[in-house]
């Protein structure tokens, strides 16, 4: 399955900073992305 | 170039689209050969909802001998009900047209039809602009046989207009607008018998949901034939005799009704629009492809609504127009939404958000359900209104949402709470543990969502 658990606006701001969300790990409950992991990820910063 | 925007198309896809470019400060015209608000305010969501109350009213008023209130003879007088319907079309469509003014949106009147990839002609004068937007709509499906001809034998549009309550109505088609104009004419004291091709009626939404919905619909004295096939039409003074065959058996018979609505579905709208000039290429079905942010194979003209795909739904075309509009103005948008909400707008109503249990399973899920109905509902029961359930599809293990399915009044307004909790990837754990007001239709959803876990307080949980 391949789904992404982000809210809208996560998704958007994903977009604005270039960042593919398919390929950011989400750090919350069932794998939910927050707006500090898709930030994380242009940073090259792994999840904690 | 005349405009940075140029909007074909004057429908809920097409005014959104129009107001959000202005919004974002582009010069922007929309060109509309009819009523501006296209086919859902002029002749589909708004007066067929305003048909629906109505019918519902009248309903309501024999239902309410239940609890000691009765009332002399009602009478539907349905010249005024036509007038009322219209009145409330032309407040809307009077809105856009302001809407229109107020965002410096230039309305042009006319036809449109493309001349090259930048220049269009609306009615007799030609127009450039960098960005075009297609937003076209759609038209009812034709059936071979069946004539339309909006007095006796109608589309959509024509079973809007009722100057008499047929005795009999035949409704050719079991999606969406078939049950709802179903529903209509039956509140008006119609027979109603609603044939569809298919197995099953109300494509796409959950088989549970459905039938809960068929067995409500039934129980209101609207007939329904599935597998079953409309043949022909033969014309005998006023009335119509119509060959019905159901297709599993091949047993045929021929029935009378005074109207007929063919509702077999709807095809993109393109004549006149003259895509090949521009190098826009439309599907043999006559859609428009699209990529995520509603751009055809012309990169600068984009294609929105109806005419871009299905589902053919207002807010489907609302959405896209936002994201056409955007990307024009240099924003990264994308039509990127979870789930697309469906509604049918009888009473009770069938809505539902998400996969179906079926779609989820498909999609390899594994999967757990919860279903609250109800007659378990302290509101329902207040409101006369106990046919019905909540439906909630959920992921095993993650307890991740992914369906919610409602059959039940004002489910199109609970459907709300549902299409946010799936965009924010909810829980149905973060659902149940929502205080949800009491005593209110929409605790049904915090209840199926316990139902999930096996621990609805107002059910015994199996």
């Amino acid at each position: 399955r391949n789904v992404v658990h982000a809210a809208p606006s996560v998704r958007r701001l994903a977009r604005e900073l270039g960042v593919n969300i398919q390929t950011v790990q989400g750090s919350g409950v069932a794998g939910r992305i927050s707006e500090d992991d898709v930030r994380r990820a242009v940073s090259g910063a792994p999840a904690s | 170039m005349d405009f940075d925007v140029l909007v074909i198309g004057a429908g809920p896809g097409g005014y959104h689209a129009a107001i959000r470019a202005a919004q974002l400060g582009l010069k922007v015209a929309c060109a509309e050969m009819d009523k501006v608000g296209g086919v859902c305010l002029n002749v589909g969501c708004i007066p067929t909802k305003a048909l629906l109350h109505a019918g519902e009213q009248l309903a309501a008023s024999r239902h309410a001998a239940d609890f000691g209130l009765t009332f002399g003879e009602t009478r539907m007088d349905i010249s005024k009900l036509m007038g009322w319907k219209d009145g409330i079309v032309k407040k809307l469509t009077g809105g856009v047209s302001s809407l229109f003014k107020a965002n410096k949106v230039t309305h042009l009147i006319g036809q449109a039809s493309f001349v090259d990839a930048n220049t269009v002609r609306v009615g007799d004068k030609t127009y450039t602009a960098s960005s075009i937007i297609i937003a076209t709509g759609s038209e009812p499906a034709r059936l071979p046989g069946f004539d339309v001809d909006q007095d006796r034998v109608v589309d959509s549009t024509g079973a809007l207009t009722i100057t008499e309550v047929p005795e009999r109505m035949l409704a050719i088609g079991g999606g969406v607008i078939g049950f709802e104009f179903a529903h209509v004419y039956t509140n008006l004291g119609s027979k109603v018998k609603v044939i569809e091709f298919l197995p099953n009626v109300i494509p796409g939404a959950d088989a549970d949901a459905v039938r809960e919905f068929t067995k409500s619909m039934k129980k209101q004295g609207i007939e329904i034939a599935t597998s079953t096939k409309a043949n022909k039409l033969e014309r005998k003074g006023n009335e119509l005799h119509v060959e019905i065959e159901n297709v599993q058996t091949g047993e045929k018979t021929t029935e009378v009704y005074d109207r007929v609505l063919v509702a077999v579905g709807r095809r993109p709208r393109t004549a006149g629009l003259n895509p090949e000039a521009a190098g826009v290429q439309v599907t043999d079905r006559g859609f428009i492809t699209v990529d995520r942010q509603q751009r055809t194979n012309v990169p600068h003209i984009y294609a929105i609504g109806d005419v871009a795909g299905n589902p053919m739904l207002a807010h489907k075309a609302m959405k896209e127009g936002l994201v056409a509009a955007e990307v024009i103005a240099g924003k990264p948008a994308e039509q990127d939404a979870v789930a697309i909400p469906g509604v049918v707008y009888t009473s009770p109503e069938l809505a539902w958000v998400g996969l179906t249990e079926a779609e989820a399973k498909e999609k390899g899920f594994q999967v757990k359900t919860g279903v609250f109905p109800l007659s378990a509902s302290g509101r329902a029961m207040t409101l006369q209104s106990t046919d019905g359930f909540v439906k909630m599809v959920v992921e095993e293990g993650t307890d991740l949402l992914l369906g919610v399915h409602i059959v039940g009044p004002h489910a199109s307004d609970l459907l709300g709470e549902a299409g946010l909790a799936l965009e924010m990837a909810a829980t149905a754990t973060d659902i149940a543990l929502t205080v949800h007001a009491h005593p209110t239709l929409g605790e049904s959803v915090l209840e199926a969502a316990e139902a999930v876990h096996k621990q609805a307080i107002h059910i015994m949980n199996r």
